[in-house]
């Protein structure tokens, strides 16, 4: 009995993922409208066009080559910013870990609304040409990633036992910059490469902030780009989503080949 | 050689007192074990030696130089953890290398000595291994090779057998006195564990509460236990009506013993009598002083649980071929071991 439950819930699940999913990939690749469908019909009216007249845009590939670029230079500063934050605390204050794991949740309780209102004010009379470059967005993002990628590299340290290690390290007379490249930053890979794609794909779906500050990001694109060509906007969306779910999953199984343990724990 | 003296040092951690006045001479050579139950202050003690932790008073001397505050990497001190602390990136052959690079060995004679590590440790096949592919045992090994690799002044061992197995921890406790004596590497470790403490030590240092409260040899720690807790806290004990005589002597069933202190005249008290000192023989219900309540056969000995005077319980541990005609209910006569000379008195 316990057992159908449980699949019976699994499938549930499913189907609330899959079938919004699937609905819409019928509506971006079958041109047969809903009210038409029929036994024989359901097959007909199915085309890759949409997603050619999408591809063909050239807007969309310098939307995605600056959503791109905003990836890269996010997880930059991400790790700039956080790691040694998070390597220094927990080998050398770890009673301040509590504090900054609330600390760090702290970008999702402000709105990117007021975020956004109370930055651009800020910025405007002092130097508004950094509000004018795209790559402003970079410390929104970089923030509004924070939550999931510093939990991704505490959650690397705890699984090392960071500590223990650097103290073992100590011990044998290394310094302490050895002991960091050598032994802690090695063995944080995975977490590395897990916060990195945790940051790819909040950049890739972020939507406020580029809207807010008028700036062009694939997901500005598409919002526009729908409104104009439906199913093409949609194809997009759909495609996306599949690239970005391989690339993570892609990535999430060639670090547990390499016998690397990726943690998500606490996120 | 090495000679490290602690003196009168005291740690607060806030309000809990970790140490109170801990001094701690451990002689050249020597291995020193500091047994206690947990939070009696023995880690705490470990990691200051070691420098990990700050002393809030007292002096650390390692061959008369204080060394309170040379850090943990100048300390050339070698630590060995309770989980293992291998480096997971490095095999085992580059984690025993990674504290000789620290020093700067050069490349052939770093060759030679992690040879001779991965020898001494018997790990001569393991060397190409990383920490995941190896079991406890093997791991626990390399943390020693790597700790004992740049032959440290002092090496220091928080309880590094007890995430191993039974069988395993015997063997690998053997083998790390085996490998001390071999060094001659002065050795603090510490343990919750009596029987690795005894096994092992040449000196055992029992703590409680921050303090040290005796220091000897297993043997003399064992027969002579200077206080109550020691008594207990090692092996088991019975606490035995005695009564004290005009001579300063004691009365304990039928013996005449030396306590651990004077009595006042027919002053009443408990001796501490260990179980394999009791004797029992089975005799009438007239003469008896004790009924046999239950035995519990453990191999070589059988543990008898037996009621004194209706009222004290108390264990006699027996070899199994004397305890065998005993059966719950009988009658029996108790007494202590004829050769007993000394007890302790419990206050």
């Amino acid at each position: 009995m316990t057992k159908f439950f449980k699949w019976g819930f699994l499938v549930l699940l499913a189907l609330f993922f899959v079938v919004p999913l699937l609905a819409m990939a019928r509506f971006a690749f079958q041109s047969v409208p809903v009210a038409l469908l029929t036994g024989e019909t359901w097959l007909k009216g199915w085309s890759i066009d949409p997603i050619i007249t999408a591809s063909t845009e050239p807007a969309m590939w310098s939307a995605a080559r600056t959503s791109a670029l905003l990836a890269v230079f996010t997880i930059i500063l991400t790790l700039v910013l956080l790691l040694p934050l998070a390597i220094v605390t927990e080998i050398k204050a770890p009673r301040m870990r509590p504090w900054l794991t609330a600390l760090t949740l702290l970008p999702w309780v402000v709105p990117p609304i007021a975020l956004v209102v109370g930055v651009s004010v800020t910025f405007r009379t002092g130097a508004p040409w950094f509000l004018a470059s795209v790559f402003s967005l970079v410390p929104f993002y970089a923030l509004w990633a924070m939550p999931f990628t510093y939990r991704a590299l505490d959650a690397g340290l705890q699984a090392i036992n960071a500590r223990t290690l650097y103290e073992a390290a100590r011990s044998t007379g290394a310094s302490f910059p050895t002991i960091i490249f050598r032994v802690i930053l090695p063995n944080m890979r995975a977490s590395i490469v897990a916060a990195a794609a945790l940051t790819t794909a909040l950049v890739l779906g972020e939507f406020a902030f580029a809207s807010l500050l008028l700036k062009e990001t694939l997901p500005t694109f598409m919002v526009n780009f729908q409104q104009s060509q439906a199913r093409a906007g949609l194809a997009l969306a759909l495609t996306i989503l599949i690239l970005t779910a391989l690339v993570i999953g892609i990535v999430v199984r060639t670090l547990r080949r390499r016998g690397l343990n990726v943690q998500t724990t606490g996120l | 050689m090495t000679l490290v003296v602690m003196r009168n040092v005291r740690k607060y951690f806030g309000e809990s007192r970790a140490l109170t006045d801990f001094s701690l001479t451990v002689n050249s050579g020597e291995l020193v074990c500091l047994l206690g139950p947990s939070g009696c202050g023995k880690t705490t003690a470990l990691r200051i030696l070691a420098g990990f932790e700050k002393a809030d008073a007292g002096t650390i001397e390692v061959d008369s130089e204080s060394i309170g505050s040379v850090p943990v990497e100048k300390r050339n001190f070698g630590m060995v953890f309770q989980d293992y602390s291998l480096f997971p990136n490095m095999t085992a052959r580059q984690n025993i290398e990674f504290g000789l690079k620290a020093q700067k060995v050069s490349a052939t004679q770093r060759r030679t000595t992690i040879d001779r590590m991965l020898h001494i440790t018997d790990l001569d096949d393991q060397a190409d291994k990383f920490p995941h592919q190896m079991s406890g045992g093997q791991k626990q090994r390399v943390a020693l090779a790597r700790a004992i690799a740049t032959s440290p002044r002092v090496l220091l061992l928080d309880e590094p057998l007890s995430a191993l197995d039974a069988k395993v921890r015997e063997s690998l406790r053997e083998e790390i006195r085996h490998l001390q004596r071999e060094v001659g590497v002065t050795t603090v470790f510490v343990t919750h564990d009596q029987q690795e403490a005894l096994a092992i030590a040449d000196r055992v240092g029992v703590m409680s509460n921050g303090q040290l409260e005796q220091i000897a040899s297993p043997r003399d720690l064992y027969q002579n236990p200077q206080n109550s807790f020691v008594a207990k806290f090692i092996g088991s004990i019975n606490r035995i009506p005695a009564t004290s005589r005009t001579d300063g002597l004691w009365n304990v069933l039928d013996a005449i013993l030396t306590g651990s202190r004077a009595g006042t005249e027919l002053e009443h008290a408990d001796a501490g009598i260990r179980p394999e000192d009791i004797t029992v023989s089975a005799t009438h219900q007239e003469s008896a002083n004790a009924i046999i309540e239950d035995s519990s056969f453990l191999g070589p000995i059988t543990r008898v649980k037996l009621k004194l005077n209706g009222v004290t319980t108390v264990y006699a541990d027996l070899m199994s071929i004397n305890a065998t005609p005993f059966i719950p209910g009988q009658p029996v006569l108790v007494g202590v071991r004829p050769d007993l000379e000394n007890t302790i008195i419990f206050s």
